[in-house]
């Protein structure tokens, strides 16, 4: 025991070296006392004879660690011996450690990276965006308008300065290099100043600046002033033209801000005209709390200023005004998927950890006579203890660095494959927190059930072990149900998610021409002057026209929407002859604007009456084509042509338009989105001039060599004329379900992983337990029993633990689940084809992985098992 | 103790074991058994003897406790333990086969 002693209690050690070295100065001392000596002489002669205390201690202390290091060195040459003889124990046991850790820090490192990073702004949990739900509109974070905008700053009592922003994109003129899109905010004085950041160059803008007379200014991004200006110091004071019009840049801010969008890459200040009206709705607030003031109180502050909005515009119906902390804002929709995986990804830990205490619980019972043995032969208990220890860390130290490359190797891909649907990806790195906690976890268990079934074993003799081993049988029982019940719950979340996107991927965006032959971008014509249609028309009609002149052009047409996720305006409208009550309006539907060939293009079909064609002009009667469920639900059906339409609320000075046309649903807003919200009115460019507008060109094979012609004609049409967001519609259909695919394909790699461990483990305990009954099997086939009576034998046991397990998970499952409900397309959370499906192949499979050991178990012959030990 | 270092650790090893395998003895009692059994050609230092007693119990040969002295002082007692016993064994034998080998080398 005395290295034990010298592990852990370095001090006693010491002390009892100090006495007996004392000890035996006082005899020598007495000796010379009997020899004759004065006592002072006596005293003097034993310290010299001893030669210095303190170099006699020194040489005893590193004879002591010389030996430590000797034997942790011995230990470890025999741990590695150990875990290479028991390859395939070795092997399982690293691939789960690795898997567990390496699946939880990538996770981590994805969660920390879009979620739980700290904001580059001083005391970021103080900034709140602030937003407008109303009916009929219903988002959940709407937008505001500049009258919502006065009424707010009028009653705030919570925010320090409100103030608001709006995304638009902003077209850059080719003055400092090609014209180009970005994507832009306008923003009111307040913005900066709410996020405290200082610019990296020139000034932020000014009290004041963002009224309506302010000349137009512009701050750019570091990105945009490293690609366009060459990262030239003398940028603030410049004039560049965005959208024909100049702007003076003031200002450059630094790289890190990334608000209020991710690709956000410059900011003009709002001009604000004064609010004569409701509308447009394209803003929403961004303001610091007062010091002392919560979110919650914040909260019930603008619900209060809500009513007052209801008051002022009857039209609002159930106006709420909701706040929401700027982290919240930059996660968006990530919130809830994230939180998940998170979850599912703690199972998948929590598999492989069992999956490992198992397997140490079965070498465990493997090793009690070696163990048992080696005590009766003199062994130290403290010896066999830290062996056990050694091989149990370098086991948790070879799975911690599979797990490290691992989670290298998942964050290195969902870099190059991130499905475009996860924003702030470049802040994801590899957490060392995330990976030191793993780590330490799985050397926790490593620790405690390495070690205590060997500590227990070492406390037993050889006659008892049969005892201990039972017990851990029992264990290990226990441990592999519940694998199989985290595995299943796993399984049904990942077959609901399967389920789901199927039925989501299946959803028709409601147009037939092939997507892969759909090319689309944005075109933004650049000059001022192209604000007016007299300008813009015959634009656009020679961009149609020169995009038809290219080979391999089908058809193209322009439009301000694009399925299956670019919506266009969004209006309410007015029927002739029903004028809606005071204070009513239709509730808020898709309008969209687009030139004649639109339909053909992209295969809408029409369902009644006619498309726009040539003849509908300016000068010719207004027309409206409606979409089925715009036709549904306000017209019941089909008795909506020729009837008029007018966009927006009574009072606007919209003409009514001659209803001309049926066509079918267009998913406009994502295929998950419900049918009542198809409801879509379309109007003739050339009747409803919008500046900017979306091309598709419809081609006769794959349309990419066609995008510099494209270019080309588009530039030759107007030369101060920009496109971007290039790309086929096929693209487009896979990027909407880009982020329900990658949520259900990471999900399902983890119930993967976890269903392999629980094979490995509900194997691993079959096998065991037909070798430790070889012996009562070879009796009974000696005895006459069928190798079918054998299979059934050992069979029984593994479809009892799978019964047990199944049992747990369903439960485990249907409380859980519910919480995926707002996740899941189309399929309940409780779905019965996934609930009687998944525990199927989970038995099945836990019956294939036990029928190998069974097998083995029925060719047992009945002379070697008698002699079996 | 300079070049002899190995051949005396040796040495002083076997000669612990010996002195042991009569009795249990403090550190005192121990070197005083060496001088007394080579009639003094060996005089064990205790910077020798204390790190080879150390090593000795590290290496599982030596058990040692705290008892009473012969003057009622507290001494810590080494004595034998089976693979100590074995090890002295071993050791004894390989002694006497080196003791015999030398001897027939220097008289050829």
């Amino acid at each position: 025991m005395g290295r034990l002693k010298n592990i852990f209690r370095k001090s006693a050690v010491e002390s009892d070296l100090d006495s007996e070295l004392r000890v035996y100065l006082d005899q020598l001392t007495d000796r010379n006392l009997r020899d004759g000596m004065e006592p002072e002489a006596a005293r003097r002669a034993a310290r010299m004879e001893l030669g210095g205390l303190d170099q006699v201690k020194e040489e005893v202390r590193q004879v002591r660690a010389g030996r430590l290091i000797e034997q942790t060195l011995q230990d470890v040459r025999y741990g590695v011996r150990m875990l290479r003889k028991n390859r395939g124990f070795t092997a399982v046991a690293v691939l789960a450690l690795a898997l567990g850790i390496g699946a939880n820090t990538a996770m981590f490192s994805v969660v920390y990276g879009i979620l739980l990073r700290p904001l580059p702004y001083p005391d970021a949990a103080r900034i709140a965006v602030v937003c407008l739900r109303y009916y009929p509109r219903d988002f959940a974070y709407g937008t505001l308008c500049l009258r919502d905008f006065e009424t707010w700053k009028a009653n705030n009592h919570a925010f320090e300065e409100p103030s608001i922003f709006g995304a638009t994109r902003l077209d850059l003129a080719g003055g400092e290099a090609a014209p180009e899109q970005v994507l832009g905010a306008a923003v009111s004085s307040g913005f900066f100043p709410t996020l405290r950041v200082q610019p990296l160059l020139g000034r932020i803008f000014a009290p004041g600046e963002d009224q309506a007379g302010s000349p137009a200014m512009i701050i750019i991004g570091e990105s945009l002033w490293r690609r366009r200006f060459a990262a030239s110091r003398d940028v603030p004071g410049r004039s560049i033209l965005i959208g024909g019009v100049p702007h003076t840049v003031i200002g450059v801010m630094p790289g890190a801000l990334r608000c209020p969008y991710a690709e956000t890459e410059a900011w003009t200040n709002l001009r604000q005209p004064l609010p004569t009206r409701y509308g447009p709705w394209s803003y929403r607030g961004i303001a610091r709390l007062k010091p002392g003031v919560t979110l919650e109180q914040a909260q019930a502050d603008t619900n209060a200023i809500g009513l007052v909005m209801m008051r002022q515009n009857p039209t609002y119906k159930r106006l709420t005004v909701p706040v929401l902390e700027l982290r919240d804002w930059f996660a968006g929709d990530m919130r809830k998927p994230l939180t998940v995986l998170m979850g599912a990804v703690a199972l998948v830990l929590l598999v492989a950890i069992v999956n490992v205490a198992n397997l140490l619980l079965a070498r465990g019972t493997a090793r009690d006579r070696e163990m048992a043995l080696r005590l009766s032969l003199g062994a130290e208990r403290g010896r066999l203890v830290r062996q056990l220890l050694i091989e149990s860390l370098l086991l948790a130290g070879t799975g911690g660095v599979a797990g490290i490359a691992l989670a290298y190797a998942a964050v290195q891909a969902l870099h190059y494959g991130n499905p475009g649907s996860l924003p702030f990806m470049e802040f994801v790195h590899l957490d060392t927190r995330a990976l030191l906690f793993t780590l330490a976890i799985s050397l926790f268990t490593g620790l405690l059930f390495g070690l205590f079934p060997a500590l227990r074993s070492s406390r037993t003799d050889l006659r008892r072990s049969g005892a201990v081993s039972r017990r851990h049988t029992q264990t290990r029982s226990a441990l592999v149900a519940a694998e199989i019940a985290l595995s299943l719950m796993l399984l049904v979340g990942s077959g609901l998610f399967l389920r789901s996107l199927d039925r989501l991927e299946r959803v028709s965006g409601g147009f037939s021409a092939p997507a892969q032959q759909i090319l689309t971008m944005t075109i933004s014509p650049g000059d001022r002057k192209y604000s007016e249609a007299a300008a813009g028309l015959p634009f656009y009609r020679d961009v149609v026209q020169h995009a038809l002149s290219i080979p391999g052009v089908e058809s193209a047409a322009v439009s301000d929407a694009l399925p299956p996720d670019r919506q266009g305006d969004a209006d309410t409208f007015g029927i002739e002859g029903r004028p809606e009550a005071a204070g009513e309006i239709n509730p808020v539907v898709s309008d969209i604007t687009a030139s004649p060939g639109f339909f053909r293009t992209l295969g809408i079909p029409l369902l009644r009456g006619r498309y726009f064609d040539e003849h509908d002009i300016a000068a010719s009667e207004p027309v409206t084509v409606i979409s089925e469920s715009m036709a549904r639900r306000f017209f019941g059906g089909s008795h909506a042509i020729g009837q008029r339409l007018r966009a927006s609320g009574a009072g606007m000075g919209n003409p009514w338009m001659k209803i001309v046309g049926i066509v079918g649903d267009v998913k406009y807003l994502g295929r998950s989105e419900i049918r009542d919200n198809d409801a879509a009115y379309y109007m003739p460019l050339s009747q409803n001039y919008v500046q900017r507008m979306y091309l598709a060109v419809r081609t006769i094979e794959a349309p990419g060599s066609l995008v510099r012609a494209l270019r080309r004609e588009i530039q030759a049409a107007n030369p101060t004329a920009t496109v971007a967001r290039i790309g086929t519609m096929d693209h487009a259909m896979d990027l909407d379900v880009a982020e329900p695919r990658f949520h259900t394909a990471i999900l399902g790699i983890f119930a993967a992983t976890a269903l392999l461990m629980a094979s490995v483990g509900i194997y691993g305990l079959i096998a065991f337990s037909v070798a430790r009954r070889t012996q009562e099997i070879g009796v009974r086939i000696a005895l006459g029993a069928r190798p079918g009576d054998v299979l059934r034998l050992v069979v029984r046991q593994a479809a009892t633990l799978a019964v047990v397990g199944i049992a747990f998970g369903l439960a485990g499952s249907l409380a859980l689940t519910r919480l995926l409900q707002t996740m899941l397309f189309g399929t309940s959370a409780t779905d019965l084809f996934t609930y009687t499906l998944v525990p199927g192949v989970l038995f099945g499979v836990v019956l294939l992985a036990a029928a190998v050991p069974a097998r083995r178990a029925t060719r047992i012959s009945p002379v070697v098992a008698l002699r079996y030990e | 103790m300079g070049k002899q270092t190995n051949l005396l650790q040796g040495t002083l090893d076997l000669l612990i074991l010996k002195a042991l395998a009569v009795q249990e003895m403090h550190g005192l009692g121990i070197s005083n058994r060496i001088a007394q059994i080579t009639r003094g050609t060996f005089l064990v230092k205790p910077g020798s003897l204390f790190p080879a007693l150390h090593r000795m119990e590290e290496a599982g040969w030596l058990a040692s406790y705290w008892g009473e002295s012969e003057n009622n002082r507290k001494a810590k007692y080494y004595r034998l333990t089976a693979a100590g016993r074995r090890q002295f064994e071993a050791e004894s034998r390989q002694w006497e086969t080196i003791a015999v080998a030398m001897q027939n080398a220097l008289e050829a």
